[in-house]
């Protein structure tokens, strides 16, 4: 199954795992060459290197972001 | 006099932090001796994907304690700051207001409340600002930033929400600490479990490995949690304090 919704009216693709599937967050992480780690004040997940630590994903509400770089 | 100040959009996908501009602008106002400023705080507003944030829509607030003729200077010289140092694209907004000026504390509270259920125009906020007698003004793209920047100080002075900037450091991942201890280290104010218990002072703690702390009852408190039927107390991890 595909880690991503499809993209969205702004063209952007929302993450499936919504705001706790940790190891799903830190397996796309671990092997994406866009991840930057945010802001320390905006970190979520404890592994460090996770989706929800990175600098490209936006939150589009408490439940779900979308990843700026696909 | 007290004062609150409030920024928000200084920062693009691409680089800045406002909690970092928010640093810059305390070393000022420290280097040049207009006051001494307490506590940085994070506060989260409305994730919505019409609302045009950066990536998670928080703005940040602190305090400090200056002189009246410092005032006028202070907020020349933050607003300077913004223009230089915020990142190119951000919607940078400064609010600064002053404890003993304020008209009507309870409207500003409401207006920080109202920004984390529903989204706020630029003309809203310049309007409480005028009614409020708080210094209110844009610095750079579309100025949006203004909205956030009133809603830091309006959700600092609830004294109940938003997360201290930084991480706390007392003692190795793993160890186990007494309340005592950690009050000692005059980083803490309370410890606190989810729940709302406050630890007495012989209670333990076993420390995470990241510590933060929250804003909750006017004290910097540190929050922690316990499983069913455990003794220790742990410290709460990122995900827990989500919604702080």
């Amino acid at each position: 199954m595909d880690d991503w919704i499809k993209k969205n009216k702004r063209g952007q693709v929302r993450f499936r795992g919504g705001s706790h599937d940790w190891l799903l967050a830190a397996g796309i992480a671990g092997n994406c060459p866009h991840f930057v780690l945010d802001d320390e004040d905006e970190l979520l997940a404890e592994e460090e290197r996770s989706c929800y630590n990175c600098r490209f994903r936006r939150w589009i509400d408490r439940y779900s972001f979308v990843c700026m770089k696909r | 006099m007290k004062i609150y100040v409030g920024i928000d959009d200084t920062d693009s996908i691409e680089q800045g932090a406002t909690g970092e501009t928010a640093k810059q602008i305390i070393r000022i106002i420290e280097e040049r001796r207009w006051g001494n400023c307490q506590g940085l705080t994070r506060h989260q507003l409305l994730l919505h994907p019409d609302i045009a944030y950066t990536s998670h829509n928080s703005s940040m607030c602190f305090t400090a304690e200056i002189e009246t003729a410092s005032l006028e200077p202070l907020i020349e010289a933050a607003a300077g700051c913004l223009e230089r140092d915020s990142a190119p694209g951000s919607d940078p907004g400064l609010c600064v207001a002053a404890e003993e000026q304020l008209r009507d504390v309870e409207s500003l509270i409401a207006y920080g409340y109202e920004t984390k259920k529903r989204i706020i125009t630029k003309g809203e906020a310049y309007e409480l600002a005028g009614k409020l007698g708080v210094h209110l003004s844009e610095h750079g793209g579309a100025g949006i930033g203004v909205i956030g920047a009133l809603a830091g100080v309006g959700l600092r002075m609830t004294n109940n929400d938003g997360r201290f900037q930084g991480r706390l450091e007392l003692k190795v991942p793993g160890a186990i600490i007494n309340v005592t201890e950690i009050l000692c280290s005059n980083l803490v104010e309370r410890v606190q479990s989810v729940d709302g218990y406050v630890l007495n002072k012989n209670e333990e703690v076993r420390l995470g490995h990241k510590l933060k702390t929250v804003l909750l009852g006017g004290k910097r408190t540190l929050l922690v949690y316990r499983r069913e039927g455990a003794l220790v107390w742990k410290t709460c991890t990122n995900a827990h304090l989500e919604h702080y």
